[in-house]
């Protein structure tokens, strides 16, 4: 063949319509008088709704007031906000004695610190903290709202909780400033980094025993006042029944998954039946079930309260849905990865937990993110059997005698909260799955 | 080239303890009768190639040995231990037969090193430096120590399967099983793994080794075998097998193949 191109060719700029800004309007709004047209009247329906809605929410609207009518005497178009404020600390805590809701905010804080060290990327024990958090936290949880006297399993967990936060706070202080986990610095203060492994272990088993002991006395004499789950309302029942929710639902949904992938036939059967039962019944059902008819086959004399009820159906709910989605992102496991596992000699547990639910479950973040924003959302069905979540919190507004009949605005501020929180939910499973992939190509 | 290569036949060191024995095994898929009536005996240090047309059980038979799948009839005996139903044998046997398959099947999610630890930290109950030392060892037997801390993904083909080779070797196994381990690699990449493997068996190790390449099977085989339709056909040493082969089934296949 003869020669085509002597010469290399050099580069050229792009044709306007690629780089500047007229040229992305053009290409992308304008092409066409269709297009124009179409553009043009979409700008408008944008301008009538931002306007209007900027003009009751924000430029017309009472943000002081002490009742309805002085909403009124200020503006008859505007947003009532007043009455919204006035009830701000019911929507969030609802009737939760005032003067201690300290507790309800010093669990959030709790949470917050314990959780931390997960987004950590220098701190270790990652896995631990994460279990530690959901074997142990609702215990110290629970009591820190509830109150009133431990029974036994309750100190003991209770304890457990102290000890556990205790070690993980430490872990996370000698992971960012030394880099290197408890344990190893315990060690290393105690010079015994050339003893056998056995002696390690004994000596740091034998600090915790201490600690344990220790926690265990001084919690003997810390109590809270009692406060009935009757009053607890508002946002924050709403988290905590959704909270519940979602931290027994996956480890449910993987235990159903597995029960409905097992060999043993009874095993399976059971699974999917459960699974196939719940998952064709709306929650709604679910909860009149779980308050009305539950007691009927509870032994006479046998009374839970209406929350545990609610919570335990909502558990075995979303851990039915979670069971799919598990299902799910297990079938995307190719079959090599279990015969990879079975050539190192890697047993059932050993294949799952450390071959194969890993994969899955990355796979599965988009999912279980999204039946996270559902439980939340969902909870507020619960004020549909007569609990005062956020929901029924927002409703009792317009029957509180000043703020009579006021509806419009609780209803829009319960939806910000929402979007608020289910927004920054999602946003943050994308960044999760964008993370994930960049960590490795498959 | 490797040395054992050029030098043609490997010196063979086969001792007379069984390692594998297979008493008139029968498998069947549903009512696909795959595996007719199979005897095979298998020496320690024995270098056994199974050849044999597509579809003719030389993957069932070799995943049947290491407990992949399951057998309805005879008996398989791998190292003393009868496979079966007793749980405890099918463990021994999982951790003493390493296994090599046509697409590597590393764990994706974790680093090469990780890939190589993982057997020995949870089931030998190995701790974790020296897993890391025997680890590396092998990296360097096959040739990447330089690719410990990649994930499976950023490597060739050629790399992954001897990464794969390494992880299997990393359980110190008493039996390896190849299944076609070059048949999905490009051929530029086929040499490397064929290489590795040479020196696998210059070491003494129990190999059985499905393949199709033949210059590979002269080389290390001790006797070759041949499958067809669910058959063993014939079994020879690699100079009469290829030299003189004396089923016509085999004639047939040998000169489709060479
Ligand atoms: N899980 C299965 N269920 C049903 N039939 C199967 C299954 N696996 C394999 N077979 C059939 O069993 C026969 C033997 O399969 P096998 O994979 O052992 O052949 P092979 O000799 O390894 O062939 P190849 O050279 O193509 O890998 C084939 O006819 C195949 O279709
Ligand atoms: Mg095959």
């Amino acid at each position: 063949m003869a020669i085509i191109k002597a010469e290399k060719t050099p580069d050229r700029s792009a044709p306007v319509s690629e780089t500047s800004v007229m040229g992305w309007l053009h290409k992308n709004l304008f092409s066409s008088a269709f297009n124009t047209l179409l553009t043009l009247f979409t700008l408008y329906i944008i301008y009538l709704t931002a306007s209007g809605v900027y003009g009751w929410g924000l430029r017309d609207a009472t943000f002081a007031a002490e009742n309805r009518r002085e909403c009124y005497d200020y503006s008859l178009t505007g947003a009532c906000w007043a009455g919204v404020i006035d009830w701000l600390d019911n929507i969030f805590y609802g009737r939760y004695p005032r003067e201690e809701i300290w507790r309800i905010n010093f669990g959030g804080l709790l949470l917050a610190l314990w959780m931390a060290p997960l987004w950590m990327g220098r701190v270790k024990g990652k896995v631990l903290v994460g279990v530690t958090v959901v074997v142990f936290y609702p215990f110290l949880a629970g009591y820190l709202f509830s109150g009133g006297d431990k029974g036994f399993f309750m100190q003991v967990m209770v304890t457990g909780a102290i000890v556990a936060f205790a070690i993980n706070m430490a872990n996370m202080i000698t992971g960012l400033t030394k880099n290197m986990g408890l344990n190893a610095f315990i060690i290393q203060m105690l010079e015994q980094g050339k003893a056998p492994d056995k002696t390690q272990r004994n000596i740091l088993l034998l600090l915790l025993a201490i600690a344990f002991a220790a926690a265990f006395v001084w919690q003997v004499n810390w109590t809270v006042e009692g406060v009935s789950w009757t009053k607890w309302g508002g946002l924050f029942l709403t988290l905590v029944i959704s909270g519940i929710g979602i931290a027994s639902a996956l480890p449910g949904g993987i235990i159903l998954a597995l029960g409905r992938r097992s060999k043993l036939p009874i095993v399976r059967v059971l699974s999917t039946g459960f699974i196939e039962v719940f998952r064709s019944v709306p929650l709604i059902t679910v909860l009149f079930m779980a308050t009305t008819m539950f007691p009927l086959f509870m032994p006479e004399g046998f009374v839970l309260n209406k929350l545990v009820q609610v919570i335990i159906a909502v558990i075995l709910f979303n851990a039915c849905y979670m069971a799919e989605t598990v299902r799910a992102g297990l079938q995307a496991i190719p079959k090599g990865q279990f015969e990879g596992a079975h050539t190192i000699g890697l047993g059932y547990w050993g294949t799952m937990g450390l071959i194969i639910m890993p994969q899955a479950l990355k796979h599965m973040i988009p999912n279980i993110v999204g039946s996270f924003i559902g439980l939340l959302k969902d909870t507020t069905l619960v004020s549909i059997i007569g609990l005062f979540d956020i929901l029924g919190m927002l409703r009792s507004i317009s029957k509180d005698v000043p703020w009579l009949g006021l509806h419009k605005e609780p209803l829009v501020f319960g939806a910000i909260l929402f979007f608020i929180i289910c927004f920054s939910m999602s946003k943050y499973s994308r960044h999760l799955e964008v993370k994930l992939s960049a960590g490795h190509k498959h | 080239m490797s040395d054992a290569q050029t030098k043609g036949q490997l010196a063979s060191a086969i001792s007379s303890e069984v390692m594998i024995e297979i008493n008139q095994m029968n498998k069947w898929y549903g009512a696909f009768h795959v595996l007719k009536d199979i005897n095979l005996t298998v020496h320690k240090g024995e270098r056994i190639v199974i050849c044999g047309p597509s579809g003719s059980g030389k993957s069932t038979l070799i995943r049947c040995i290491n407990a992949l799948e399951e057998h309805q009839e005879g008996d398989i005996i791998v190292d003393g231990f009868k496979l079966g139903k007793n749980l405890k044998n099918l463990d021994h046997i999982r951790t003493e037969v390493g296994m090599v398959f046509q697409n590597f099947n590393l764990f994706p999610h974790l680093t090469i090193l990780e890939n190589l630890t993982l057997g020995p930290v949870w089931v030998r109950k190995m701790n974790k430096a020296d897993a890391i030392e025997t680890a590396m060892k092998y990296l360097e037997r096959v040739k990447i120590p330089e690719q410990a801390d990649k994930y499976p993904g950023q490597l060739s083909g050629g790399q992954q399967q001897r990464v794969a080779i390494a992880r299997s070797l990393c359980m110190s196994p008493k039996i390896m099983l190849f299944d076609e381990p070059t048949s999905a690699l490009d051929p530029e990449m086929i040499k490397e793994v064929l290489d590795v493997m040479v020196d696998l068996a210059d070491t003494g190790m129990t190999m059985i080794v499905v393949t199709h390449e033949m210059g590979f099977a002269k080389t290390i085989a001790d006797e070759v075998v041949f499958m067809d339709e669910g058959d063993i056909v014939e079994r020879n040493n690699p100079d009469a097998f290829f030299g003189n082969p004396e089923h016509e089934r085999t004639q047939k296949f040998l000169s489709q193949i060479l």
